[in-house]
């Protein structure tokens, strides 16, 4: 069944076009990963999906369990289970990872009719969770992100990911910043996290991840569309011959 | 009208072009139901807001304390300021009015008008265990004008925390000019909490006078949850080497509201370091004022002294006036001062959502984050986490005087309800 179904998608922010017409189809128990240069509309398409509203979307739908999802705010889509792993996760001094997480959990939870998790449980879950990303620190006293490495940080960004348990998680070039040892503990953790009934996005920029996260799909996004989809091979060959050759093929093809 | 209350109104006009005095207006609140006080005494009993504060506490109630004189085990005295002045008339002359060399006319008139008020006298090398609350009630069910004095004297290399909670038990009007004066000894070191929870036809000017001899520190914290016009008026001087001084305030208010806090530091003597933080969050068309004064003195070489205040408005009609201002003699100093006024963090309030959390309850734990800095420099964990709690209740509209009041009648108290409510969806 498709979960998620991309159909010409125009977006842009201000008065730039950004995403000039992506068609993506993505089905429960995939990996699929989106690779392209810098500026061509990853970080957007990742943005749109999640629902910032800093983008304007101009044309196309974006249609996630049969729905359209573009008029639903972000707080529901993730209570619909999309989660966006961000490139930059934001410090937020004052408010507990504990906290922030209980108070995430529970709303989810409101939001599908369950009662909220005991003090107890919420704790058995975190430690849990905790486990799958190799986390040691002492989450109870520490602010959001304030005063993380990077690495922390994206660490922090797969353990809420592991808390929520999303149906789809779109992971904004999660590696970036990463050294080898916490890039392991990373992929580690979203391969954990694989399953039948779940779908993961992997943006990235480097093969490197994708050794250790194996995808179905890999797609080019280039200049605002998605010109090229093939097997894991593909970023290989992305890895070797660079972007250059997918210019040229575009070019032949104009 | 009350004589003294028509004294109060005329000072108005004059002391307004006085930097000091300027943002002050009080005329609205010295309306002319306000009445001395005369021994108005309820049969309520006084609960804490606080939860599980294990403390020693004093009241006055509507101007005067009934209390008998108590001493703790590490001998801390604990008296009504009028009942302890027939007893010790020595001992409180040598500590009245020391604390405020420079006069001002509210002052004066305090000084010659007070009530009563409380005495905390705390021998010198007293480690004070339990922390002390002195509670200003005020429930007389009509207009008021009150004022109370009080003394607290901190001997030498004793450590003493005190909460002093300014409350109102009923929806009636009235006007407070207390003043408290506290001195520090040698090597005495001093958190005072100052939590202010009024209705909104209550008017407070509160001084707060502090001298600090060699080696003393004081930390403070003041909390204003709620009143119709709160001035909290505070002075503190550093009267010798190696003193430090940590004041902080929090302000959350609504509606109408005005709150403003002045506050005077003086640097005299070399090696002081002094800190202020005040944050605020205004919403509706409350008003907030602040003005620091950190006064660096020639011979205090060696000075740090950093003055802060930042704020969130949440509509177009909040209102804040921000001053912090140094003033300094000599060259030998690090000093900083700013202020900052602004909305809560957009891709904060994104990335929260992000993860499932309603706006609403963002933008409160977002509010919430901004309030943190102030309420962690209160180190007292109980008196923490209990003002804490208080915070959060007040953010999400739960907290007014009547859900305190120890009488529990279940209805308003006379007068119409009072409604103390930020609402989150304009944070």
């Amino acid at each position: 069944m498709s979960l998620l179904s991309i159909r010409n998608l125009h977006a842009s922010i201000g008065d730039k076009e950004i995403l000039k017409g992506v068609n993506l189809e993505i089905n429960l128990g995939e990996v699929h990963s989106i690779m392209g240069p810098n500026g061509n509309g990853k970080s957007t398409l990742a943005g749109i999906i999640a629902g910032n509203t800093k983008y304007t979307v101009t044309e196309g739908e974006v249609i996630y369990k049969g729905k359209n999802i573009l008029e639903m705010p972000v707080d529901v889509r993730a209570c619909e289970g999309i989660f966006l792993g961000f490139q930059y996760p934001v410090e937020i001094p004052g408010v507990s990872i504990t906290n922030f997480m209980r108070t995430a959990v529970n709303e989810q939870r409101k939001y599908r009719g369950l009662d909220p998790l005991s003090g107890a449980q919420f704790l058995k879950l975190m430690n849990e969770k905790k486990a799958i990303v190799e986390m040691t620190t002492n989450l109870a006293n520490r602010s959001v992100n304030e005063g993380f490495s990077g690495g922390e940080k994206k660490k922090n960004e797969i353990f809420q990911m592991a808390m929520l348990d999303p149906t789809l998680a779109i992971l904004d070039e999660t590696d970036s910043g990463l050294d080898i040892d916490a890039l392991r503990i990373v992929a580690t953790g979203v391969n954990k996290l694989r399953r039948p009934d779940n779908a993961t996005v992997v943006i990235t920029h480097y093969q490197r991840l994708l050794d250790y996260i194996v995808p179905d799909f890999v797609h080019v996004l280039y200049e605002g569309r998605i010109v090229k989809t093939g097997p894991k091979e593909l970023a290989l060959e992305l890895e070797s011959r660079g972007y250059e050759w997918i210019k040229e093929e575009l070019e032949k093809q104009a | 009208m009350e004589k003294i209350v028509q004294q109060f109104r005329d000072l108005q006009p004059t002391l307004r072009k006085n930097e000091v005095w300027r943002h002050v207006d009080f005329a609205a609140l010295l309306s002319d139901e306000l009445q001395l006080p005369k021994g108005e005494r309820q049969t309520a009993e006084y609960h804490c807001n606080i939860p599980n504060l294990d403390a020693v506490r004093m009241v006055t109630e509507n101007g005067y304390c009934y209390q008998p004189t108590l001493q703790t085990d590490e001998g801390t005295l604990l008296a009504g300021f009028r009942d302890y002045c027939s007893q010790r008339p020595d001992l409180i002359r040598h500590y009245f009015g020391k604390c405020c060399p420079k006069a001002n006319p509210y002052l004066d008139i305090n000084t010659d008008h007070y009530t009563d008020g409380i005495f905390a006298f705390i021998p010198d090398n007293t480690h004070q265990q339990k922390p002390i609350q002195l509670q200003s009630v005020i429930n007389a069910g009509h207009g008021l004008f009150l004022q109370t004095r009080n003394l607290v004297v901190v001997g030498r290399n004793s450590h003493v925390v005190i909460l002093h909670c300014d409350d109102s038990y009923d929806n009636a009007p009235a006007f407070a000019n207390n003043v408290t004066e506290i001195h520090v000894m040698e090597g005495a070191h001093v958190e005072y909490y100052k939590m202010q929870n009024l209705n909104n036809q209550t008017g407070l000017l509160n001084h707060t006078y502090v001298t600090m001899q060699q080696g003393a520190s004081f930390r403070s914290v003041a909390l204003t949850l709620n009143g119709g016009h709160i001035r909290n008026h505070t002075e503190i001087r550093m009267l010798g080497e190696h003193c430090e001084v940590e004041a902080h305030g929090l302000y959350l208010n609504d509606q109408e509201q005005q709150v403003d806090n002045y506050i005077f530091v003086d640097h005299a003597f070399p090696n002081c370091h002094s800190r202020e933080l005040f944050k605020g969050i205004l919403d509706d068309s409350a008003h907030g004022t602040f003005n620091g004064h950190v006064l660096v003195e020639d011979g205090a070489k060696k000075t740090e002294a950093y003055q802060s205040n930042k704020n969130i408005l949440l509509t177009d009609k909040a209102h804040i006036t921000t001053k912090p201002f140094l003033e300094i003699y000599n060259d030998d100093v690090k000093c900083s001062h700013g202020s900052t006024v602004g909305q809560l963090d957009e891709q904060a309030l994104f990335y929260i959502r992000s993860r499932g959390i309603s706006e609403r309850t963002a933008m409160t734990m977002l509010s919430y984050a901004f309030c943190d800095e102030v309420l962690q420099q209160i180190l007292l964990e109980p008196v923490r986490n209990s003002l804490i709690d208080l915070v959060k209740k007040r953010l999400h509209g739960e907290l007014t005087p009547c859900s305190e009041c120890s009488l529990h009648c279940s209805s308003p108290c006379n007068g119409p309800e009072v409604n103390f409510h930020i609402d989150p969806t304009k944070l």
